[in-house]
């Protein structure tokens, strides 16, 4: 499955809809402060960055629209699958080391990267387990950072 | 008198165990990662940047993530010579004289060229940094904050105007950068800004996290994926011979390297102007200026030494408008720049006369690991040309767990990774779209600078919005960053026409 991504087009009406929600929810999700310090606004950063965003998408579309200035990405699933199947592995090691630990995350989730990469000789397998124990131990006693342990066992 | 008083103490630092161990460390991993095709020397900063967390000094730690930054440059060309693939962007056009050289059996000839021209290049831009610095930074002594503001909308735009092939999306990547920053608890009033309720994003998004997962691990996830679509083949790399560059070669050579190393150091200290681009205009001229042009692309010696001394002749002058500005030229450097903030420096004119020896200790480090790049280059490159026929899987799962680990460091909270993968899909999104994330690392850098330097000047100036318009410095600053993008624009465009035509014209060459 290949899909023709107008970029210009697509990136001008994303970021303009997400500039333009986050410029609604400004009033509540920067509130004023309660009495004058003399500083600026609290608001005078991102609503900045929000209206210039804003003007990026409409020239971004304009461009695309009206000036047919174009980049087309070309998104092929076939070549695009390994990547969102990595990241969503990466997502599974975040969440697994916050519930069950750094090693054990490390344990499970890159034998299983490694698999789907196409490897099957054991030692690749031996060696990647040993570098994350390694890493958890070079952190935990080289520069004193704990990386979090198994609950219950502590770090 | 005033900068001896700084230099002497500096070189007295630099020399310590220490620091020459870090040098000697930086420089071996700067050669892995920059000699690994895919993986760049970004990569290799952000993973040192972690560890130089535990360091006692800040200026260890620059001096360690420079070496990095000069080796990568020279490890680029390895890969160049043995594989034909460029270990980094600034070694493409090393591969139009390197390979073929190579092929004729004298790989070792080639490498050996480009070792000599690498120093070449970068010693010859360490002392011009070093020169120069000390001078810019006195004129630009009188800055107050009105005028730092407006630095910073100078670096944000210069960067954002350059990245890619169009400035819309440049600048709103660069704002986006900036607004991320933004979130999390306002430093002055203490209000909450965009945490939706998320206790996590009150105290904001750490900048490391986040470079680590918009650099580093996009471009592994990236190679492993090509990994996986080639099933894990390898290309055939040349063996290394032991015929060196001799002496008279190393002479017939030097004019290439001077005339590389003159543009390239004018061009790198141009914001924006990366090793990339500087190494294509220096072989055209280079070539032009041969007694001998019709062996370019055929294994001239001229032919790698004008691309390899004009890439490390970067790194130095690049370092001119950071250290003396505090604007990075290009996205090393607006790592660095980050790396500088972490460690609680400020590059900037106030650098040379509050931490005067920190400052020169860093200019004195990068002389030096120009200086140790050719013993270390000469013992090591065969050993480090190994590596590139080390299967990715090998290196990617530690790279991996080295970035999430690295991650985690930053706060030693859990939430550092809940964003590091956030922003990864972030990043993957913004990859397909198309929008560099060059601008945005650099906004998330520049932002806290200029917030801070915008309230400072509004509490100073009783909310004068028109303060930065009125103060003349201020307002020059302003109107050329204006001239500048525009500039730069066409400036870039013309560079990379001239460089497609280049490419093409020598790649048929290469073919032939």
């Amino acid at each position: 499955m290949k899909i023709k991504i107008k970029t210009y087009l697509w990136s001008g009406i994303i970021m303009g809809l997400f500039s333009l929600f986050m410029l609604v929810m400004m009033p509540s999700q920067v509130r004023l402060p309660m009495f004058d310090s003399g500083a600026p606004s609290p608001r005078i950063i991102p609503g900045v960055c929000l209206v210039g965003m804003l003007i990026c998408s409409v020239i971004l579309i304009i461009e695309s629209l009206i000036f047919k200035k174009e980049k087309v990405m070309e998104f092929d699933w076939a070549k695009e699958k390994p990547c969102i199947i990595l990241i969503l592995m990466l997502c599974v090691f975040v969440a697994l080391t916050i519930y069950i630990g750094f090693i054990p995350a490390v344990c499970i989730v890159f034998p299983v990267m490694l698999f789907y990469c196409g490897e099957r000789k054991p030692f690749i397998y031996i060696f990647t387990v040993a570098a994350g124990i390694g890493i958890f131990f070079l952190f935990k006693y080289v520069f004193h950072i704990s990386l979090p342990g198994i609950p219950g066992l502590g770090g | 008198m005033s900068d001896l008083q700084f230099i002497v103490p500096a070189i007295a630092q630099v020399f310590s165990l220490t620091n020459l161990t870090l040098i000697f460390g930086g420089l071996v991993l700067g050669m892995i990662v920059g000699c690994i095709p895919g993986l760049s020397v970004t990569l290799g900063i952000i993973l040192l940047l972690p560890l130089t967390y535990s360091f006692s000094s800040p200026d260890s730690a620059i001096i360690a993530l420079l070496a990095v930054y000069v080796g990568g440059m020279y490890g680029g060309s390895i890969s160049a010579i043995t594989l034909n693939t460029p270990g980094t962007n600034s070694a493409i056009a090393t591969t139009f004289d390197g390979y073929p050289l190579a092929k004729q059996g004298k790989v070792k000839k080639a490498l050996d060229t480009s070792l000599f021209a690498s120093v070449f290049g970068g010693l010859f831009s360490a002392i011009l940094l070093l020169v120069c610095a000390s001078f810019i930074t006195k004129l630009v002594s009188r800055f107050a904050s009105v005028e730092y503001f407006s630095m910073a909308i100078l670096g944000i735009s210069l960067i954002a105007g350059v990245s890619g092939d169009s400035l819309a999306k440049g600048i709103l990547s660069g704002l986006l950068g900036i607004l991320m920053a933004a979130i999390g608890t306002d430093a002055v009033t203490g209000v909450w800004r965009y945490t939706f309720g998320i206790d996590s994003l009150r105290y904001g998004i750490d900048m490391l996290p986040a470079m680590i997962a918009l650099i580093a691990l996009t471009q592994v996830v990236q190679k492993l994926r090509d990994f996986i679509l080639a099933e894990g083949k390898l290309d055939d790399a040349n063996k290394i011979d032991n015929e060196g560059l001799t002496g008279k070669e190393m002479k017939s050579i030097l004019p290439a390297c001077t005339r590389s190393s003159v543009i390239a150091s004018i061009l790198g200290a141009m914001p924006g102007v990366g090793g990339g681009v500087a190494q294509f205009m220096c072989y055209n001229e280079c070539r032009r200026a041969s007694k001998h042009p019709e062996q370019f692309g055929k294994g001239s010696l001229e032919g790698i030494a004008a691309a390899e001394s004009s890439n490390n002749a970067v790194v130095g002058s690049a370092m001119i408008p950071l250290l003396t500005l505090g604007i990075p030229g290009d996205g090393v450097t607006a790592l660095l720049l980050g790396a500088f903030i972490l460690h609680g420096i400020q590059p900037g004119p106030n650098m040379f006369s509050k931490q005067g020896v920190i400052a020169y200790s860093i200019i004195i480090g990068c002389l030096v690991a120009n200086i140790f790049l050719y013993p270390i280059g000469l013992a090591l490159t065969r050993a480090v040309a190994k590596i590139v026929q080390v299967r990715y899987t090998y290196l990617a799962p530690v790279i991996i767990i080295f970035c999430f680990a690295g991650a985690f460091a930053a706060t030693g909270n859990t939430k550092e990774l809940v964003l590091t993968a956030a922003i990864l899909i972030f990043s993957y999104f913004l990859v397909v779209l198309d929008i560099s994330s060059t601008p945005l690392m650099l906004g998330m850098i520049l932002a806290d600078i200029m917030e801070m330097n915008f309230v400072t000047s509004m509490m100073s100036y009783d909310k004068d919005y028109l303060i930065f318009f009125k103060r003349p410095i201020s307002c020059v600053i302003l109107i050329l960053t204006v001239v500048l993008v525009v500039s730069m624009l066409r400036i870039n465009k013309r560079i990379e026409a001239l460089n497609q035509e280049q490419m093409e014209e020598m790649q048929k060459e290469h073919e032939a």
